[in-house]
């Protein structure tokens, strides 16, 4: 690896400790916009919590950026189907996160059954399954499976969108 | 009402039909997930949290009860056939399991796995029984400082004494103390952090935060880095244990169930300490060191049980105290709250009789497991054949029905995947996850408990120390924050001595041997093609 | 000029492996093993571990015989990396190892071999375990 990659690496984690800050920033000036009359029953009132949480994500931020200027660096989670030896495969993550921001779209016009199978279907196939008839079905059978199964068994009433009055 | 007539109701509750077979399938769902890469028994209890909106409140945690004792077995026996833990919980099982295995003798391995198991989790389950009402006894009497102070020392146990990083620990618990901020202040009904937004006035809802942190934030991990290797798991038949295994494992049971239920019930023991205990002492006594390393039933047996006696252990500080102390606990609890039942010491008066049914569905379970596993074991390894794509794209599916279903609003959705995207940075930067979702779910409380202090006495921060636990409790915690300082000192004096590793917590108080072992199981399996 | 074999860790797949050592060493050419996986599922016996393919290979190397162990992991299915194989190292001919299936477990899940029988453009030898 070559001593630029290896910066660049080291630079990704400070965006951590930069989250981290501004994180405390916007917790410090949440509650320091708070109006807060002085009341006997509530002495500590709404704003000391997140003064302390604030302070406390700050300090993480400060002490977290020199840990990592000095050389630190936070172990990546393993797992049974995790492989950390080749980098993050982001032709996975991507079409994976856009199955699921298509999904956000369509609930509630299209409803959950079109947006449950857009989901499952972009989902598998960004997980690289070719089987595109066969992953289609399945697909439709769960989002199916699911309207009915939380209608019937649950009692809660997702929306049935474009397909009103047919289910 | 004493203890056994208690737990009798219990029984007749938990043997109703009905709850019967949410036992049945509790324990069946949860082996399943146990085994199955990438799912564990927190996120399936979070997948499942939408259930409580239909179903009583005892079956629903008889099945949950199913899914935690579930998943510890089905852990084992992927650590044993494939040489993959998915739990840290389970690293020490893989260290000789696999090796047992990989020896000819994995149905040895497996059977003194789900018989400890069963042992350690009855006589883990007893002690719960007897353990919890004494614990509720003593903390009824406690006032507000007491309660503030226990429930300071679990959030900062838990950060401090596990994972690798403190300081990332802390960051990782800032977070989740700022996630719980978010919305109405319940004394001056003031909005905090919701940013004019009408939708976050009642704030992050537990069960979009529990799913996007384990199953969407998880997904989208190991979707980032999916093994594309496959791995080969050894061929097993049913279960069964000859005579000398059985002389060999009895023992190293009973130790490891000592072991586990005490770790399991401090606020930051976990299953990792006393495995890893459990396995230097078994270790130390065996009458064949020499197999040690190359399989020794004994190091399966007594982790295999100190790790079940934990996950026994654990529900007693949550069930006794309402303080969740492992990611599995942490979502049973925000279960509690999604059913507006308070946790706490006084769950077992106000709601003894589903406290007990689920006690007693911890023994009946116990024996599902035991009965259901030893002939099923073949069956479970053939799960692993599951083609990944539907695994994980089935995770996001459920994920997002479950946060959906909560208020129907796709804005949930949006903050599942914001969260999700949350936790799959934490784990490509190593923040552990739990003191994040501990912060979600303590820290209104934690806010809640400090608030009445100070208005009992009227604002005097001395109120703080206005009970003799609660100093007790600021002294350990002084003393769990200043431990690496001190043992700073205490190596700079010796300089001798191998440097601490990654892993401070677990270095501090186990064999070193036993530490290399268990980056050798996992250096191992990544050389395998 | 080359044979191109489909090995599995199986009787069936060992009879191909064998079957194929006997043409290479008869026709004194090129042997082109293929050992695929999917990599959908977290395991799969079918994908032959490092030391077995190890063994094969010194197999292959004491009997003097060319070879080459192509282990393919990348989402194709078994038959079709066995064609592709064939097609690029322009075999004169195929090894399959055959197993029983029942009808209705060929209906689901298709058949490899049946798939390879029907593709080939070569001549393919099909043989069974033991």
């Amino acid at each position: 690896m070559t001593s630029l990659t290896t910066g660049l690496k080291g630079r990704s984690e400070l965006g951590v400790a930069l989250l981290l800050g501004a994180a405390g920033v916007v917790v410090f000036l949440d509650a320091n916009g708070l109006v807060t009359p002085y009341s006997k029953s509530d002495p500590v009132g709404p704003k000391t919590v997140p003064f302390i949480v604030a302070g406390m994500l700050v300090v993480c931020a400060v002490l977290l950026a020199i840990n990592v200027l000095r050389g630190g660096k936070g172990e990546a989670e393993g797992g049974e189907d995790v492989d950390l030896t080749h980098p993050a495969d982001w032709k996975t993550v991507l079409p994976l996160a856009g199955a699921f921001v298509l999904n956000i779209l369509l609930v509630d016009w299209a409803g959950w059954v079109i947006s449950g199978t857009v989901l499952f279907w972009g989902s598998v196939l960004a997980l690289g399954s070719r089987h595109f008839v066969r992953d289609g079905l399945i697909s439709v059978a769960l989002s199916l499976l699911t309207f009915y199964g939380f209608y019937l068994g649950l009692g809660i009433a997702l929306p049935a969108g474009l397909l009103e009055g047919i289910l | 009402m004493d203890v056994w007539s208690s737990l009798m109701d219990g029984f007749a509750t938990a043997l109703t039909p009905m709850n019967f077979l949410y036992a049945v399938i509790g324990v069946i769902l949860g082996t399943a997930v146990g085994v199955l890469p990438g799912l564990g028994p927190a996120m399936t209890v979070a997948l499942l949290l939408p259930v409580t909106y239909a179903l009583e409140p005892t079956s629903a945690f008889i099945m949950f009860a199913g899914i935690y004792y579930g998943g510890m077995y089905g852990g084992s026996t992927t650590s044993i056939l494939l040489n993959t833990p998915g739990e840290s919980s389970s690293v020490v099982t893989a260290i000789e399991g696999n090796k047992m295995a990989k020896a000819g003798r994995a149905a040895q391995a497996l059977a003194t796995a789900a018989i400890g198991s069963f042992v350690a989790g009855t006589i883990g389950t007893a002690l719960l029984a007897v353990c919890a009402p004494i614990v509720v006894k003593f903390a009824v009497s406690l006032g507000a400082p007491s309660y503030f102070a226990i429930m300071v020392l679990a959030l900062l146990a838990v950060t401090a004494v596990l994972g690798s990083s403190r300081l990332r620990g802390f960051a990782s618990l800032g977070l989740g103390l700022a996630i719980g901020l978010v919305g109405m202040d319940s004394v001056t009904g003031q909005r905090r952090l919701t940013f004019g937004q009408p939708l976050l006035a009642d704030g992050l809802d537990i069960v979009v935060v529990a799913v996007a942190i384990f199953a969407v934030g998880e997904a989208l991990w190991v979707a980032a880095h999916l093994r594309r290797t496959p791995l080969h798991a050894i061929p097993v038949g049913q279960p069964w244990m000859g005579k000398s295994d059985w002389k060999r494992s009895w023992k190293p049971w009973l130790r490891g169930t000592a072991f586990g239920f005490p770790f399991g019930a401090l606020p930051a023991g976990g299953a990792e300490i006393p495995t890893f205990l459990s396995y230097v002492t078994e270790k130390r006594l065996s009458k064949h060191p020499e197999e040690f390393g190359k399989g020794a039933i004994e190091g399966v047996a007594g982790p295999e049980a100190a790790n079940n006696a934990a996950a026994a252990g654990t529900l007693t500080p949550m069930l006794a105290l309402g303080l969740p102390t492992n990611a599995t606990a942490a979502v049973m609890l925000a279960a509690f709250t999604s059913y507006g039942i308070q946790p706490g010491p006084q769950l077992f008066s106000s709601q003894g009789p589903l406290v007990w049914a689920l006690i007693a569905s911890l023994f009946i379970g116990n024996f599902l497991l035991l009965i259901i596993n030893l002939p099923l074991a073949p069956l479970w390894a053939k799960l692993l054949q599951l083609p990944r794509p539907y695994l994980y794209a089935g995770i996001l599916f459920f994920a997002t029905l479950g946060a959906y279903s909560v208020n129907l609003q796709a804005f949930d959705l949006v903050l599942l995947l914001v969260l999700g995207a949350l936790g799959f940075m934490m784990r490509r930067f190593g923040l552990p996850v739990l003191p994040l979702v501990l912060g979600v779910i303590l820290g209104p409380r934690i806010e809640g408990q400090l608030r009445k202090t100070l208005q009992l006495s009227a604002g005097d921060p001395a109120g703080l120390l206005g009970e003799p636990i609660a100093v007790g409790v600021y002294v350990i915690i002084a003393l769990i924050l200043a431990w690496p300082f001190a043992y700073k000192l205490f190596r700079r004096n010796r300089p001798a001595t191998a440097p601490a590793g990654g892993a401070a917590g677990l270095a501090t108080d186990t064999d070193d041997t036993v530490h290399s072992n268990h980056h050798a199981v996992y250096s191992d399996h990544k050389e395998q093609p | 000029m080359t044979v191109v074999v489909g090995y599995v860790p199986t009787p069936e797949g060992e009879a191909a492996l064998t079957q194929a050592i006997t043409e290479a060493r008869k026709n004194n050419t090129t042997l082109v093993l293929i050992n695929s996986s999917k990599g959908e599922a977290t395991v799969d016996n079918r994908f032959a571990q490092e030391g077995d393919i190890h063994d094969i290979e010194q197999r292959l190397a004491s009997q003097g015989i060319q070879y080459l162990v192509k282990r393919p992991v990348r989402g194709h299915d078994a038959a079709a990396e066995v064609l592709d194989a064939a097609e690029e190292h322009h075999a004169d001919l195929i090894v399959i190892g055959l197993r029983r299936r029942t009808p209705v477990g060929k209906l689901i899940m298709g058949s490899t071999s049946q798939r390879i029988l029907l593709e080939a453009d070569c001549p393919v030898l099909a043989v069974k375990a033991g």
